[in-house]
């Protein structure tokens, strides 16, 4: 009997390693943020795993070259966490998830999208620390990350953005100094108010953490 | 006589009464009587009682056993009889009774309390019925019951604590039923039980301690129930037991080591709880064990347990814990393994394939999917001539496949999905005649696949997706009659298709997506009459289709796009279950046809990207299912008919870039799940039908390059979710309505080359997601550009020339940091322009008379340059003076940079001595000191710490150094 049942088990087992006939593996990346998000708006639905690719997903924009560009679920009601599979998207060019209810940590694998323009984040519930790896995006023109709930310092690796025009931070729980160097000699203060930041950094003077 | 008659009356009465109710209370009916008012309580489709009869003596009657005399019934045995109703109250007045086997029938009703008053009973068999309610508790007084089996019920509540009296029980069979609480503490009591069965039940709370009183258990199976807590250590003592089931429930703690001692085991499952640590190496004193599961638990550490220790073992499963490291050396011995089941799947374990397994000669199925394992397949897994699933996906396996796998005879299934193995598929595979499923999918297999592959003719999966073999499809694949599934996509294949690929008549997917394959399909695919599923696309494949693929009837799924076939579409309209149909970017021509409706199932069309002509068939209107419709550009001509309106579930309507005229259908408003609509790049007329405010699950409204004429509808203010809205190349006329700003989510808006009137809504300022553009060039719009726009702080282009704007620029639109385009060129603008706008070109502005400021000329010249023109010669003076000037410079400059060469290249030679390459790299240096002393003053502090390891390295090189101040001294004198 026992027997029987086990080798049940591997059979089922068995069959249960369907044929790849879906793999897709920006679509697997995004069906794997769906199952991490909470959306009572049904805003993903149409979703679905089983087509080729996701580019006639609704809010996910292709290339000529069926790769995800756009990622658009900014006001969606949408809540829940982000995962590390995003980083798989490395055509992304827009991550619009703006205004939502969006909590967790932000994954460092974001600093994956090389082609990355705009990250979007603003007015969500993410936490924790602003990760050193947004220093690899090396396209990123527009971050927005403002009110959220981050902490910790500003991470000095992000002065090596040349391209970074508009940097957004405020209103979170941020820490230590605002950098000066690169791209940060140019951003208005407005980027930085209402957080528990100690002004402009003073080099050689003050640990940039100072206070955090 | 008189009595004789006397006794004969009273015996009929009896026999009356029997058959009719009794009431006349007499105080012993014969055991026959309660018997029959059992059988009144049943009923019995089988007839199985038919001779239960007051004609008959009871002794007869099926099912029972009588006492010797033949005045008392012994056993009742109605096992299987397909009896439903109830169990009688009454039976326990059958008082000699010792069996009751109403065990696999339909009865319903509660287990009476009346028969704890059957003081012989010795077994009661009710299992496999639909009896419900609780365990009477008079059960318990059965002193001499011996087997209890009431399982496979709906039976509810407890298990009665008075179980425990029950002292000569041997057998006690409670499971798949509903039981809820404890296991009762004084199942201990049950010293002379052997087995105990309590599986699917809902049983909760801790293993009772006592338990280790039952002595003589051998069985104990308490799977699939809630119980927690740790697995009691006096188990130990339960020296008798030979299966241990405690799978599923939740059992937390580590597996007590006194469980070693528990020397007869033979099975033991404790698959699926919430058990950790490591795995005590005591269970390998268990020698009688022959299966052993400890799967989907979180077991830690490393595999402690030894085959050659564990010399009974048959299976062995570990899948499913968080255990390290490799699978121990010496884990089998080559001539004693019985081993035939080894499953390790979903561990974290790790290093290369494990040489010893090659001693587990019995093995069947090895599974190590899953791990972190790497490192390349060893040539000697032939050894294994016993196995037939291999499965080692989801490691990091490497190197080739070795061509010994040819000799593993008995493999059936070969799984190594998701590894990094490169090479070629060895010919040799052609050797397994059993194999039935290959799974090589995302490797980096390359090479051709070899015809060999064809000799495996009990292949039924193949599947090599996401590889990189090259060549063609081999030509004799036909020989594989019980193909399913042939998935090759993603690979670097080319040729045609073979033709005997139509004599895989089982083929019910074919995948050969995204390769270089090439040619027209085979007239042969009209034997595939099974295909479910064909996927083509992005490849090469030309040509018209076979008409003779109409004879495929059960296809579901086709998707041919991004090929070049042409001709009609016609052939793939056999089958009229279709689900999905996608033909995008061939060369397909003529009409739509009108055969498709036949498919009432279609979700999926997408027609686009052909030379399909004619009109869109009205028949369309009976695809209500239809989900995604796209035939845009094609040839199609017509209008929108009007049927399409029955088709409710379309979420994308795509037919941009036709030549559909006619007016845009006001019925589009009742399409509710529409998320895209584009009717782009057509002769469409007529007004933008206001019923489309109603799709207020519009995300993308294209309706631009066409003729449509009117006003922009107040509606679109309704479509609350549109993030994308482009009407630009109309004819449309009239105001921006100022209720486009509850459009909250759109980001792309363009309404260009137009003929909008008024002035821009300061609403549109309300827009601030608006983010790829605000295009409201072309237009007539007049007025002042609104200060609001300045909100619009994520907009990257804005464009509004070409309009008749008035008045100053605002200057909130300095707020507009994200923007990289700007254009308000020809309009009527006038004044200072903000001076951060200086970094866009001269074209963003150009065409308004009256706008100054950088990039424009100054606002000082501008203002005098009517009283203060310069003349046409002295401009010509002025740049013949400056080009001059500049020639001079440069003349002067190319001097010097000869000089500093020819320098240079004197102190070059001299040192030639240091070898070309080190030479090389002073040159670099050198120069690099040159600028640095040139900046030398200006820039000195941003730089000198970069610079400082550089100049270090110059020690050696001083001599090079000094030549080179040398030189620049002699330059600078030259001046």
């Amino acid at each position: 009997m026992a027997h029987l049942y086990l080798l049940s088990v591997f059979l089922s087992l068995l069959l249960s390693i369907s044929p790849s006939l879906s793999s897709n593996s920006e679509g697997n990346a995004l069906h794997a943020l769906r199952s991490r998000l909470v959306d009572p708006t049904n805003a993903l639905q149409s979703w679905d795993p089983a087509l080729v690719n996701p580019c006639t997903w609704f809010h996910v924009v292709c290339d000529s070259n069926s790769h995800v560009t756009r990622l658009d679920l900014g006001n969606s009601n949408i809540s829940g966490t982000l995962g590390p599979e995003l980083g798989q998207l490395k055509h992304l060019k827009y991550l619009e998830l703006y205004r939502n209810d969006i909590g967790g940590k932000i994954p460092k694998e974001l600093g994956n999208l090389k082609n990355l323009v705009s990250m979007d984040m603003y007015g969500n519930k993410f936490e924790g620390e602003i990760p050193k790896s947004f220093a690899k995006l090396k396209s990123l023109i527009f971050l927005r990350l403002n009110n959220n709930k981050l902490s910790g310092s500003i991470p000095r690796e992000l002065t090596t953005l040349k391209e970074l025009k508009v940097f957004d931070v405020s209103n979170n729980d941020l820490c230590g100094t605002i950098p000066v160097d690169g791209p940060f000699s140019s951003f208005p203060m407005e980027s930085f108010v209402n957080n528990r930041l100690n002004g402009p950094e003073l080099k050689g003077l003050v640990p940039y953490d100072f206070g955090c | 006589m008189g009595s004789t008659q006397m006794c004969n009356l009273v015996l009929f009465l009896a026999i009356l009464h029997s058959v009719l109710a009794v009431s006349l209370g007499e105080d012993k009916p014969a055991e026959s009587y309660w018997l029959l008012r059992f059988k009144s309580g049943l009923v019995d489709p089988a007839g199985v009682l038919d001779n239960w009869s007051p004609r008959a003596h009871m002794c007869s009657w099926n099912g029972l056993t009588c006492s010797p005399d033949q005045t008392h019934v012994l056993g009742i045995n109605l096992s299987s009889s397909e009896l439903s109703g109830s169990i009688s109250h009454e039976l326990w007045h059958l008082t000699s009774l010792e069996i009751l086997d109403l065990s696999s029938n339909s009865l319903t009703g509660s287990i009476p309390s009346e028969l704890g008053k059957l003081q012989n009973l010795q077994m009661l068999l009710l299992y496999r019925n639909s009896l419900s309610g609780k365990i009477p508790e008079e059960i318990g007084l059965l002193k001499n019951l011996q087997v209890l089996r009431i399982g496979d019920n709906l039976l509810s509540g407890e298990i009665t604590p008075s179980i425990g009296n029950l002292t000569q029980l041997r057998v006690l069979g409670l499971a798949y039923c509903q039981f809820n609480g404890s296991i009762p503490s004084g199942i201990g009591n049950l010293k002379h039980l052997v087995s105990l069965d309590l599986q699917n039940n809902s049983l909760d709370g801790h293993i009772p301690e006592e338990i280790h009183g039952c002595e003589e258990l051998q069985n104990l199976a308490a799977s699939n129930n809630k119980l927690e807590g740790d697995i009691p250590a006096s188990m130990g003592m339960l020296r008798s037991l030979q299966i241990l089931n405690l799978a599923n429930n939740s059992l937390s703690g580590s597996i007590p080591v006194e469980l070693g001692q528990i020397s007869n085991l033979k099975y033991l499952s404790l698959l699926g709880n919430r058990l950790s640590g490591q795995i005590p190496s005591q269970l390998n004193q268990l020698v009688q064990l022959e299966t052993l599961d400890l799967s989907v638990n979180n077991f830690s550490g490393a595999i402690s347990l030894s085959n050659a220790q564990l010399k009974n073992l048959t299976t062995l499963v570990l899948s499913g814990n968080a255990l390290t490291g490799n699978i121990p050396s010496n884990f089998c011995l080559s001539n004693s393994s019985k081993l035939q089941q080894l499953f390790l799947a979903r561990n974290t374990l790790s290093g290369k394939f494990q040489l010893d397994l090659l001693n587990c000669r019995s093995l069947q199925q090895l599974d190590l999917s899953d791990n972190n394992f790497e490192g390349g397949l060893p040539s000697g897994l032939e050894k294994l001539e016993h196995l037939t699933d291999l499965q080692l996906n989801n490691n990091s396996f490497s190197g080739n496949l070795p061509s010994e796998i040819g000799n593993m005879s008995n493999l059936e299934s070969l799984i190594l999905f998701d590894n990094m193995i490169t090479g070629r598929l060895p010919p040799e595979i052609g050797k397994l005649q059993r194999l039935s499923t290959i799974y090589l999918y995302d490797n980096q297999m390359s090479g051709g696949i070899p015809g060999e592959l064809t000799n495996c003719t009990s292949l039924t999966k193949i599947d090599f997706f996401g590889n990189h073999f090259t060549g063609s499809i081999p030509e004799t694949i036909g020989k594989l009659k019980n193909l399913n599934v042939l998935q090759l996509r993603q690979n670097e294949l080319s040729g045609p298709i073979p033709p005997s690929l139509g004599y895989c008549k089982r083929l019910q997917i074919m995948a050969l997506a995204d390769n270089k394959i090439s040619g027209t399909l085979p007239a042969t695919f009209r034997f595939l009459t099974e295909l479910n599923k064909i996927t083509l696309y992005n490849n090469s494949f030309e040509g018209p289709l076979p008409a003779s693929l109409f004879l495929l009837k059960n296809l579901n799924i086709i998707n041919f796009s991004h090929n070049r076939f042409s001709g009609s579409i016609s052939p793939l309209l056999g089958s009229n279950s279709l689900t999905a149909l996608d033909l995008t970017n061939n060369s397909f021509s003529g009409p739509i046809p009108s055969a498709l409706t036949q498919s009432r199932n279609l979700s999926r069309l997408r027609l686009a990207h052909n030379h399909l002509s004619g009109e869109i068939p009205s028949e369309f209107g009976a695809l209500t299912k239809l989900n995604f419709f796209d035939l845009s550009f094609n040839n199609l001509t017509g209008e929108v008919p009007p049927q399409l309106s029955n088709c409710k579930k379309i979420q994308h309507f795509l037919l941009s870039n036709n030549q559909l005229a006619g007016t845009m259908p006001p019925w589009l408003g009742s399409l509710e799940e529409l998320g895209e609509l584009d009717f782009s790049f057509n002769k469409f007329h007529g007004n933008i039908p206001a019923e489309l405010g109603n799709c207020s699950g519009l995300l993308k409204l294209s309706l631009h390059s066409n003729k449509l004429s009117g006003n922009i509808p107040q509606e679109i203010g309704n479509l609350t979710s549109l993030n994308v809205l482009t009407l630009q190349r109309n004819n449309l006329s009239g105001l921006i309505p100022s209720t486009i700003q509850e459009c909250k989510k759109i980001f792309e808006l363009r309404l260009s080359e137009n003929f909008l009137t008024g002035s821009i809504p300061p609403e549109l300022g309300k827009l601030t997601e608006l983010q790829v553009i605000l295009d409201l060039s072309e237009n007539s719009l007049s007025g002042e550009i609104p200060s609001s726009l300045g909100n619009l702080i994520k907009l990257e282009r804005l464009n509004v020339s070409l309009n008749h704007l008035q008045g100053e620029v605002p200057f909130s639109l300095t707020k507009l940091t994200s923007l990289h385009m700007l254009n308000l060129s020809n309009n009527d603008l006038q004044g200072q322009l903000p001076s951060t706008f200086s970094g866009f070109p001269l074209s963003s502005f150009l065409g308004n008379e009256k706008l100054c400021g950088p990039p424009l000329v100054s606002c000082l010249e501008s203002a005098g340059q009517d009283n203060k023109g310069l003349s046409n010669t002295a401009v010509v003076g002025i740049i013949v003076a400056i080009v001059f000037t500049s020639t001079l410079i440069c003349l002067v400059m190319l001097y010097m940079i000869v000089r500093i060469w020819y320098n240079w290249r004197k102190v070059s030679i001299s040192s030639t001595g240091g070898g070309g390459a080190e030479q090389r790299r002073e040159e670099e240096k050198w120069e690099y000191g040159e600028k640095e002393k040139r900046r030398n003053g200006e820039y000195w502090k941003v730089n000198s710490m970069a610079l400082a390891p550089s100049q270090d390295k110059q020690n050696p090189s001083t001599c090079i150094f000094h030549f080179k101040m040398d030189a620049e001294i002699t330059g600078n004198t030259l001046v």
